[in-house]
């Protein structure tokens, strides 16, 4: 099975996300927080990685850099899933390897399924 | 008229939400004021005295006079300036704070419509659809307001590929296909036509024709009809969007594609719309190297045309 992980610190999000992916037969464990997350990366090594930019401990960015330095974690792919939307901050998560940028509020999770399938693909 | 209008120093306090002593038509006044003092000052002194120290005094305190003026209106302009990068900094900021609530809303009502269908009953699958619909509506001005942000910002995200515009056409068409039919609106676009490439960011191309297209069916009364034309002109690929709709009154064609500017007609026959479209519109498409523009009788229906350049060989 396809091992999601979620970082999402917002509950309700996590929630959502979790139970759509769950339901869509993906493996999902979530991380809350940055530092969570590197951790779990390189525990569970996951097969894709959605991943919000505002967190707490860790930003995403962060947390990209620490997947990308990593031997054994950096070809897992990265979709950014943010509100956030300046020139600068797609430019930077495109520059610390993300493999897509999407922006919540704009995508269904039905969307978001399809966008993780074609990544994965 | 115009200087009439400018010296109403009330209004323009009222419209720029300023004190009346600190609206343009007072400093304009004042700097009348001042040189016609300084002029008759001058003559004065000039007429009945003839000491050079006298004059030399005279003109560094009109230097003075001048300085301090200048500084004060300079300040203002500056005080100006920073209060609306301040607004568009507050907009960014306030829409990017409302996304995240209006996220939640967005999943989690789609949740309910998608896994726990079977749970809700068809009341309030209504209900649900009803609140999906109206956060999707909201997700858009709060999108249109962040672009208007950016556009004041200069910080606007254009993204150009060789791309073939029929693709979003037909995809605006598709998605909007059911709202025309409960119109009894006819749709005529040929998208088999084989067109050259254009050098555009797909998505802002996409936003620009769904806000054509969205007009054109918003302002089209019942049995109208929507023609969406695709032709090259030289360099450039334009696309033409012809509806049979209520038309735009011939007194407010100047001001089509101002920020927040709604017709009158338009206002009084559907009261949801920001006056936001456009004005994106016209901004992108000209980042965009291209032009955008109308013909429109009210009554009879608008064309409303944009133009994109035409994608050359080496970009891909």
């Amino acid at each position: 099975m396809t091992k999601i992980l979620v970082v999402e610190d917002e509950q309700i999000l996590h929630k959502a996300l979790e139970e759509f992916l769950v339901d869509e037969k993906f493996e999902v464990f979530g991380a809350y927080d940055g530092e969570e997350a590197i951790k779990l990366i390189k525990t569970k090594k996951p097969d894709l990685i959605l991943l919000d930019i505002v967190l707490p401990k860790k930003n995403g960015y962060e947390v990209l850099d620490a997947i990308k330095s990593d031997d054994e974690t950096k070809k897992i792919p990265v979709i950014l899933l943010t509100n956030l939307e300046s020139m600068e901050d797609i430019q930077k998560a495109f520059d610390k390897g993300a493999t897509t940028y999407l922006v919540k509020a704009n995508y269904r999770l039905e969307d978001i399924v399809k966008k993780i399938k074609e990544t994965l693909k | 008229m115009k200087i009439i209008n400018d010296l109403n120093l009330k209004k323009q306090a009222h419209d720029l939400g300023v004190k009346v002593w600190q609206t343009p038509g007072f400093m304009f006044i004042m700097l009348g004021v001042i040189a016609v003092v300084i002029m008759t000052a001058t003559f004065f002194i000039s007429q009945n005295y003839d000491s050079p120290e006298l004059v030399v005094l005279a003109e560094s305190s009109v230097v003075i006079i001048v300085l301090a003026v200048g500084n004060s209106v300079i300040s203002l302009i500056e005080q100006m300036l920073k209060l609306n990068r301040m607004k568009s900094e507050f907009v960014s900021v306030a829409s990017h704070q409302l996304r995240t609530p209006l996220s939640a809303i967005r999943w989690e009502t789609e949740l309910l419509l998608s896994k726990h269908r079977k749970s809700v009953s068809a009341k309030q699958q209504k209900s649900i659809e009803n609140i999906n619909t109206l956060s999707i509506r909201m997700t858009h001005l709060v999108n249109d307001l962040l672009d208007v942000a950016r556009i004041d910002q200069d910080k606007l995200i254009i993204k150009k590929k060789a791309m073939d515009i029929s693709l979003p056409i037909s995809e605006v068409i598709a998605e909007n296909k059911q709202l025309a039919k409960n119109k009894h609106i006819e749709i005529i676009f040929d998208g088999k036509k084989k067109m050259p490439f254009v050098f555009a960011d797909p998505e802002k191309v996409q936003m620009v024709i769904e806000n054509l297209f969205n007009n054109a069916i918003k302002y089209t009364i019942d049995y109208g009809k929507i023609e969406i034309k695709l032709s090259k002109n030289d360099n450039v690929l334009v696309c033409a969007v012809k509806d049979s709709g209520i038309g735009i009154p011939r007194e407010q064609h100047g001001r089509i594609f101002e920020k927040f500017f709604r017709s009158d007609n338009v206002a009084k026959y559907q009261t949801e719309g920001t006056g936001l479209g456009l004005y994106i519109a016209k901004n992108i498409i000209e980042q965009m190297g291209g032009k955008i523009w109308f013909e429109s009788v009210e009554n009879s229906g608008s064309i409303f045309s944009f133009s994109i350049p035409i994608a050359e060989k080496n970009q891909a």
